[in-house]
């Protein structure tokens, strides 16, 4: 592949440099919060008392981001996953570009299935810290 | 047909809440001490928001961010702009994309059809526009 020709990220890829960006928001996140006192509340549990999956998940972007890994892992661990996401696509995306390691192949359907159903116990496994660490209010 | 990317609906998206920021600002500014002006600020911004998301993007397909952005709002089915009705309708689902942490906005991240969970609701995709 010819460096500079543009491609579709795969579905790993666009997630790793989404990654990117949380982090990078992360790293901004508190000093814009103290300037502005706007925030990101959880609808679900703004609404309800119940914390979401994604609960945590700013705090925890916060903290990796200022390379508090411990404080990351106590808000949500799946932010760590995030992390590994974001570290991967700002290695591979461009050795891809420049041809040094080949392109991702798709996965087959049934593939995707799986990975859907990982990703769904995932949530479900990140709901139930969320439940245990922040109860219901 | 080609579906837009997500940092492109994201960035239509912020152009269409940057056209009636001016209004909220300036309403801001004022308080409500600003008596009938702040009022009459707030509602021509969201008739403006109104506007532009419902009639603007129903009618043509295509808000003015999806116009700043070169995608537009079509029908799964048809490939056709959705109606008034139905881009008010899409707007409405928008809270099941919001509800948990805002998941169903990320959707377009990794559906195949780069859709949110509102786009699923009510049939429809956004796609690159083809002159």
């Amino acid at each position: 592949m010819r460096f500079g020709v543009r491609r579709e990220l795969s579905t790993p890829e666009r997630i790793g440099v989404f990654g990117v960006g949380v982090l990078l928001a992360g790293a901004v996140w508190p000093t814009f919060v103290g300037a502005t006192g706007l925030g990101l509340p959880c609808p679900l549990r703004t609404l309800t008392g119940v914390p979401c999956p994604g609960c945590g998940l700013t705090t925890g972007a916060v903290a990796l981001s200022h390379g508090q890994f411990g404080d990351a892992l106590a808000a949500n661990p799946v932010i760590l996953g995030v992390g590994v996401m974001a570290v991967l696509a700002v290695v591979l995306v461009p050795l891809r570009a420049l041809g040094i390691v080949p392109l991702p192949r798709p996965w087959s359907a049934h593939q995707r299935r799986r990975m859907g159903w990982g990703i769904a116990l995932l949530a479900a496994a990140s709901w139930v810290f969320q439940l245990f660490r922040l109860g219901v209010s | 047909m080609q579906y837009a990317n997500w940092i492109t609906r994201v960035g239509a998206y912020i152009v269409d809440y940057l056209v009636v920021l001016p209004f909220t600002v300036l309403a801001a500014l004022l308080d409500s001490d600003g008596g009938a002006l702040y009022y009459i600020l707030l509602l021509i911004g969201v008739v403006v928001g109104i506007y532009n998301r419902w009639f603007q993007a129903g009618k043509t397909g295509q808000s003015w961010g999806k116009m700043a952005l070169g995608i537009t709002l079509v029908n799964e089915s048809n490939q056709q702009p959705i109606g008034v009705g139905k881009a008010f309708l899409r707007d409405v689902a928008h809270i099941v994309d919001g509800i948990i942490c805002y998941i169903g906005y990320l959707f377009p991240l990794w559906d195949s059809k780069r859709q949110t969970l509102a786009d699923k609701i009510v049939s429809t995709v956004v796609v690159k526009k083809t002159w």
